[in-house]
């Protein structure tokens, strides 16, 4: 049998990749990692200012609108060139990476997919400027991992829309212009065909949010509750069609879980570069510690793990943009092993660094507490693990 | 990026997999209970081209790229093939018979090639020595210029085929103080006057792979059998990493896919407690791991194989980040795997006890996964 010539696959990236990588680094080790610490550690007010000086120095760089199209300030670029300045950011400060990722993702993507003309040209210029933030509202008190049993309401009551219900862990919740909202409108018609999104903003009569919660991680980046008490928003803040807002959201969560994949990268990638580089100068018994071999191993599996991790994270973006049937099952493979390596890398990166690893004067005991969300968010490690058997054993055993 | 295989390409696997499944699983059980090299399923991989992949078709080859020779070791893997099979192809084809075609002369290619590719001659790598493994610069067999012959002396160690080639390329110096640079290649055949093979070794897996010394007493060998350079021995041994990171991985990733299969399988019919042990959140989970691990695997070879072909030269922190990766977690997933067939994992009727001894080479072979660490912490500290 004869085999031809082929060509096919390909592991490189573009030169217009490899330039927004050296851009995003350059401009992320400048401008963002600098504010990380103060970000995690200063009071409300003086952190939220500077995330959202953050947000804005990351749109002027385009970083924003990297997913939405030109008609409304975006640069419509594929899925792997936003995970590779994702990365980048995520690397410099995971609660920048967060905020602008909720507001230009989780709001903004399914704006993009499903949203009307007249919604996207109402929110997107300015989540793409950086001027609006957009938070995404599923989670509630009693629905976490089980998303389909929200409990939040919507009647329809003459032209307009009443909510009622409680919304919680929302990112960008006390900083957020315009929410997201899940709530069910047809309760009999179950998940599939009777939960609606709605763009409700802030302003909106009876819409109001809870305090900041205190955090283990993520601490520049604001989480609250979001409060609807016959919360009245119009006919037009409906996104795309009734009924479809679960489906939505799901479909958002894919492109979410990329996002938390490559947080968990940028923060393992991080940890290990803090790691390494303490390593190159402390000694103790006389040389250096990275010389002894308990050690360089461990910063040699932190190269393994995070290479790995952006290896899934890179086909996980191919598969989606590509339309593969197996992108879902691919996000969460991507998903699982980014975020279980960040917090083995953290845990390893803080331990290389011995006592200075325990106290804050060393950026890596704020990467450990970071580190720990990526098996939490977009849906717990367990969660990723009963969708990818799941799917396994509906190919080789059902 | 573009992770997909061609349609060709596609076609290519679909054939060597269900030939595979049709003509060779069945034949590899026994073949591994008496841990013996089965000529059997040697001359079927021959028949289907899959000893000369990567050489072109003047030399009885198939022309493969890196790419598709990794996708024949998968889909051979994937289809159950193994117990060392693949490891045998993989020391013929890509560490003897490669290293002939990059640095041999025409006349020593027309001469050698044609045999090896087709699964005429079985070919083998001579390379480690007892005190030498991981550390290969410390070697110690010699290489003697007398007349127009080559007295080669020393002994050799853990040789993949040796005990059934006909040919080996025998690595040794000619000047021990040169270090690297004194190792020189040679072309030995099994009938040279000196040159003999120990007893197959007793191994834990990959046992119809056949392994043993190599003996060089006064091995005669004609000057027309040097191998290139004098003293670029060294260089073309290193030569061969490309495909212990590449080609040589691709099967264990196709045993991944056959394990995460077998496991799927035995869950959703083995019943304990009133329900198929599928039913059971601890089952799923491994599952989960298993195909985790399997995609990370899968896309951590086939980069250096594409890169390959591609024409970039290795890198080194790629191909040892895949050889760890396949090595460690492969370990680990096999485990798991005879832990979801619970005490029938632990017994030779299902596969997957025997893919667990397998497995372990995967640490070993071609460089340690400690060596793979050394590596890459090298090159992190640049």
């Amino acid at each position: 049998m004869k085999v031809q010539e082929i060509t096919g696959m390909n592991y490189e990236l573009t030169e217009e990749q490899l330039s927004i990588r050296e851009n995003f680094k350059k401009f992320c080790d400048n401008e963002i990692k600098v504010n990380a610490d103060a970000l995690d550690r200063e009071d409300q007010q003086v952190s939220m200012k500077i995330l959202k000086e953050n947000i804005r120095k990351l749109a002027d760089l385009g970083y924003l609108g990297m997913g939405h199209e030109e008609a409304y300030g975006g640069t419509d670029q594929d899925l792997t060139s936003q995970a590779i300045a994702g990365e980048e950011v995520a690397r410099a400060c995971a609660s920048t990476f967060l905020s602008a990722g909720a507001s230009c993702g989780l709001f903004g993507v399914p704006l993009r997919m499903f949203g009307s003309d007249a919604q996207k040209a109402k929110y997107l210029p300015g989540i793409i400027k950086g001027e609006l933030i957009g938070s995404f509202g599923l989670t509630e008190p009693e629905a976490g991992s089980d998303a389909a049993s929200i409990r939040t309401t919507a009647v329809k009551k003459g032209d307009s829309w009443i909510l009622n219900g409680t919304k919680t862990f929302i990112t960008n919740g006390p900083i957020a212009d315009v929410c997201l909202v899940m709530a069910y409108n047809d309760k009999e018609a179950g998940p599939a065909a009777g939960v609606t999104a709605f763009l409700v903003d802030k302003d909106s009569p009876g819409f109001s949010v809870g305090k900041n919660f205190d955090k283990l991680g993520f601490k520049g980046s604001p989480t609250s509750e979001i409060v609807l008490e016959d919360c009245e928003v119009s006919e037009d803040a409906v996104l795309g069609e009734t009924g479809r807002g679960f489906i939505q959201a799901m479909q958002t969560l894919e492109f979410g879980r990329i996002g938390m994949a490559t947080v968990s990268l940028g923060i393992a990638v991080a940890c290990m570069q803090e790691a390494a580089k303490y390593a190159s100068e402390r000694k103790a018994f006389g040389r250096l510690i990275n010389r002894y071999q308990e050690i360089s191993f461990k910063l040699a599996d932190m190269m393994i793990m995070t290479d790995i991790s952006r290896l899934l994270i890179y086909r996980a973006c191919w598969a989606k943009e590509t339309g593969n049937h197996e992108s879902a099952v691919l996000a969460s493979c991507a998903k699982l092993f980014a975020s279980e390596s960040a917090t083995q890398i953290s845990s390893w990166a803080l331990q290389v660094h011995g006592g200075y690893g325990y106290i804050k004067e060393f950026p890596i005991e704020r990467l450990y507490r970071d580190a720990k969300l990526g098996e939490i968010g977009e849906g717990t490690s367990e969660i990723q693990r009963v969708l990818i058997a799941k799917d396994v054993l509906s190919k080789y055993a059902d | 990026m573009n992770f997909g295989l061609t349609e060709e390409q596609q076609m290519f696997r679909e054939t060597v997999y269900k030939y595979a499944k049709n003509e060779i699983v069945d034949l590899c059980e026994e073949a591994d209970l008496n841990a013996e090299f089965s000529t059997e399923i040697w001359q079927k991989l021959g028949a289907m081209g899959l000893l000369g992949l990567p050489f072109p078709e003047e030399y009885g080859g198939s022309g493969a790229d890196v790419v598709t020779c990794c996708i024949a070791g998968e889909a051979l893997g994937h289809a159950g093939v193994d117990s060392g099979h693949t490891l045998a192809m993989g020391a013929h084809t890509y560490l003897c018979t490669d290293t002939l075609y990059q640095h041999a002369t025409e006349e020593q290619k027309m001469r050698y090639i044609p045999k090896l590719a087709t699964g005429e001659w079985i070919g083998c790598m001579g390379l480690t020595e007892p005190g030498a493994g991981s550390d290969a610069a410390s070697m110690q067999a010699t290489a003697v210029k007398k007349g127009d012959r080559w007295i080669l002396n020393g002994s050799k160690t853990f040789i993949t085929n040796a005990p059934v080639a006909d040919l080996c390329v025998v690595y040794a110096t000619v000047d021990k103080a040169k270090k690297h640079g004194g190792v020189s290649a040679f072309i030995v055949e099994k009938g040279f006057k000196g040159f003999s093979t120990g007893k197959p070794f007793h191994k834990m897996g990959v046992r119809a792979s056949t392994t043993s010394e190599v003996f060089l007493e006064d091995c005669e060998v004609p000057e027309e059998n040097l191998l290139g350079e004098v003293g670029a021995g060294f260089a073309y041994a290193h030569q061969t990493l490309e495909w212990d990171r590449s080609a040589l991985l691709a099967p264990y990733v196709g045993g991944m896919m056959f394990m995460i299969e077998e496991s799927a399988r035995y869950a959703s019919e083995r019943e304990q407690f009133g329900k198929p042990i599928k039913k059971f959140q601890a089952i799923q989970h491994k599952l989960a791991d298993m195909k985790v691990t399997m995609e990370a695997a899968r896309l951590a070879v086939y980069r250096v194989a594409s890169l390959k072909d591609a024409g970039y030269p290795l890198n080194h922190l790629q191909a040892s980040i895949a050889k760890a990766f396949v090595g460690d977690w492969g370990m680990k997933m096999a485990s798991e795997a005879v832990q979801i067939f619970g005490g029938y994992g632990y017994i030779h009727e299902y596969p997957v006890e025997r893919m667990l001894r397998d497995a372990k080479l995967a640490q070993i072979g071609g460089g340690t996964s400690e060596v793979q660490r050394l590596i890459i912490s090298r090159l992190m500290a640049v």
